[in-house]
């Protein structure tokens, strides 16, 4: 105690200013560690959100043109564009997956063990299957489109491929591939995403499901191909699954309450205000109304699939604000909020 | 058997011992010269290449004390009713915490390792097999206490081994080896728990109410995570060392969120479906 104190001190009636018990301090307020987030957020890249655009995109394309197949809706050109655009999608998953790895060499761990608790797990075994069986498919598409030259060996050996089969086959998996990225992220410790895991999967899934809509009426628009009853059926399906998707957005936000604060943040607000709400919900579902025309339907398509990759980053960015805000973190990490094993499901 | 650690933060002095014998026998490499300004502690955090840190908790708003109060009791550290009714608790004026992975029993970083790198090794301690892992990175948000990152320039995520590689030689951990107070104390997972036990009832005697151990399932409440084999003595709440009160299993939701998904995939299909009603014709 420096004499200069001691003096102030007696000259201030004995009265003195010392550090003290924090807990005691009703003025305190602070919680944590000079605010040094208590958790570490993800380092994902763009590649992973991007991912789960394109992840989406294929399980939805699978779903509508299995069910096509299944209720005997022949539109070939529709079938096509479907195959090429899963196998697409499933040659790019893992590309970039693989490339968002801090050692992308060793990508086939992977495949090293299969454990259901880790969703990370899981989808790489999803993307593996799906991506494989899309392969068969396309190549019974490619040897009936005759692009593998015809009647040689290999041609002959590819069309004994039941794709229709294979189709239904890989529509768990598929579907998987879409829905499992939301669970993915919901099984960690940032409050934005663990709060909301009974909607997360859901979510991206439905959200999968237009942007896939979107998608193949896209190309059949580009491409002028596909039958008149094919566009009108996409119309319809992209309507009600923009309605289930902002359906169960709003559930999400309301089931995340307080910890969905950084999607409206100013970083993630244009993302997911302007991009995802208004651009990818709103403006598509508006213009899909009304009179059917090709140029409302191509700006409808092209506004979801941005919305869906909007959504995407959105969900991601807000994550990386949630972890790296310890009030938010304590505040989840200190009630009934939190996921915790007597809960129901 | 199960061995783990007892960091008592009461006797802790703050030197950082540990976090430089730890990065000696690791060979973790620097992190840069930064000054935080946050007190002395000018490595903020455990990540990858800091797997002992030392936090140095002090409260920068100060508390007017009234009445006459004498200075040089309170400067040597006294506990007992104090002159005109003022009120400090010595230990509590600057606390330090020596933080390391939790050793969670039902690990949730091990549980969404998809690699199976991150396994229970001999000792029952988690620990990550560097020659498995391949940086997915997703152990780093799993885990509820932020101990894992994965390192730039390598590309593999790394957190405390637990010296297993001292262990198999019958030494103890390098920090624990180090620390000149025994703040940090190494054995197995059982006899630390009746030393905290035994320790904590000591401060309570000497009118320490608030010690309490961190980490056991019953108190500081470890939802699913079952405890932590790692445990703490601490005297404040778990926020101000940066730990959550009650952190919880991510992955105990997993089934459920699969499920949800499931239905919604069903409700979908059926939507799909409905769609091309009247299509066919
Ligand atoms: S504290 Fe984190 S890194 Fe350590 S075992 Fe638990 S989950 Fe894994
Ligand atoms: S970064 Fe390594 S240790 Fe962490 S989950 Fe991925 S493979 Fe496992």
């Amino acid at each position: 105690m420096s004499e200069r104190t001691r003096d102030q001190a007696q000259q201030s009636n004995g009265s003195v200013e010392t550090s003290h018990h924090p807990a005691t301090d009703p003025e305190r307020k602070d919680k944590g560690y000079y605010g040094i987030p208590p958790i570490k957020h993800a380092h994902w890249t763009w590649q992973i959100p991007v991912y789960f655009w394109i992840g989406g995109i294929g399980a939805g394309v699978h779903l509508f043109s299995t069910i096509a197949q299944i209720l005997g809706h022949k539109d070939e050109d529709l079938i096509r564009a479907s195959r090429y655009t899963v196998l697409g999608t499933m040659i790019l998953s893992p590309v970039l997956l693989i490339w968002d790895l801090g050692r992308p060499e060793r990508f086939y761990n992977m495949l090293r063990v299969l454990k259901l608790r880790s969703p990370m797990s899981t989808q790489s075994w999803s993307v593996f299957a799906f991506g494989t069986l899309s392969g068969l498919i396309s190549a019974r598409q490619a040897a009936d489109d005759g692009l593998l030259g015809d009647d040689n060996l290999l041609v002959r050996l590819v069309k004994l491929v039941p794709a229709r089969f294979l189709s239904i086959l890989s529509l768990p998996v598929g579907l998987n591939v879409g829905s499992n990225t939301g669970n993915l992220i919901s099984a960690t410790s940032v409050p934005l995403w663990a709060r909301n895991w009974l909607f997360m999967g859901p979510t991206f899934l439905a959200s999968g499901l237009s942007t896939a809509l979107s998608w193949l009426s896209l190309v059949l628009h580009l491409t002028h191909s596909g039958e008149k009853k094919t566009m009108h059926t996409l119309h319809r399906a992209e309507k009600a699954t923009i309605l289930i998707e902002a359906g169960l957005i709003a559930a999400s936000l309301i089931r995340m309450s307080k910890w969905s604060k950084p999607l409206f943040s100013r970083e993630v607000a244009p993302l997911f205000v302007g991009g995802t709400l208004i651009g990818g919900i709103l403006a598509p579902f508006a213009l899909l109304f009304g009179k059917e025309s090709r140029p409302k339907s191509i700006l409808a398509s092209v506004l979801a699939l941005a919305g869906g990759l909007a959504f995407r980053f959105a969900i991601i960015k807000g994550g990386r604000i949630s972890a790296d805000d310890p009030e938010a973190y304590f505040t989840f990490a200190s009630g009934d909020s939190a996921p915790q094993p007597e809960d129901k499901v | 058997m199960a061995t783990g650690f007892l960091t008592d933060t009461t006797v802790c002095i703050g030197c950082k011992a540990c976090e430089v014998a730890c990065k000696q026998w690791n060979q973790l490499p620097a992190d840069g010269y930064e000054l935080t300004g946050d007190s002395y502690d000018n490595t903020k955090q455990l990540s990858g290449t800091t797997w002992r840190h030392v936090a140095f908790i002090e409260n920068p708003k100060k508390r007017r004390l009234t009445g006459d109060v004498d200075l040089v009791a309170l400067a040597e550290g006294v506990t007992e009713p104090l002159p005109g009714g003022a009120e400090l608790d010595a230990l509590g004026r600057w606390a330090f915490m020596s933080d390391v992975c939790k050793h969670c029993v039902e690990a949730p970083c091990q549980q969404a390792c998809p690699t199976g790198a991150i396994i229970r090794n001999e000792f029952d301690n988690v620990y990550i097999q560097p020659d498995v892992c391949n940086g997915c990175g997703y152990c780093v948000p799993a885990c509820p206490y932020g101990v894992i990152t994965q390192v730039p320039h390598d590309g593999r995520a790394f957190k405390c081994t637990l010296c297993y590689d001292r262990q198999k030689d019958g030494l103890e951990p390098a920090c624990a080896k180090a620390c000149p107070t025994d703040s940090i104390m190494f054995g197995e997972v059982e006899d630390l728990k009746v030393i905290a036990a035994e320790r904590v009832q000591e401060l309570h005697d000497k009118g320490y109410s608030r010690a309490y151990v961190y980490g056991t399932p019953e108190v500081g409440g470890t939802g699913g995570i079952g405890g932590n084999h790692s445990k703490f003595i601490l005297m404040d709440e778990p926020e101000t060392y940066n730990l959550p009160r009650h952190p919880f299993l991510p992955q105990e939701k997993v089934k459920g969120g699969t499920i949800a998904s499931m239905v919604a995939g069903a409700v979908l299909g059926a939507v799909v479906a409905l769609a091309f009603r009247d299509q066919g014709r």
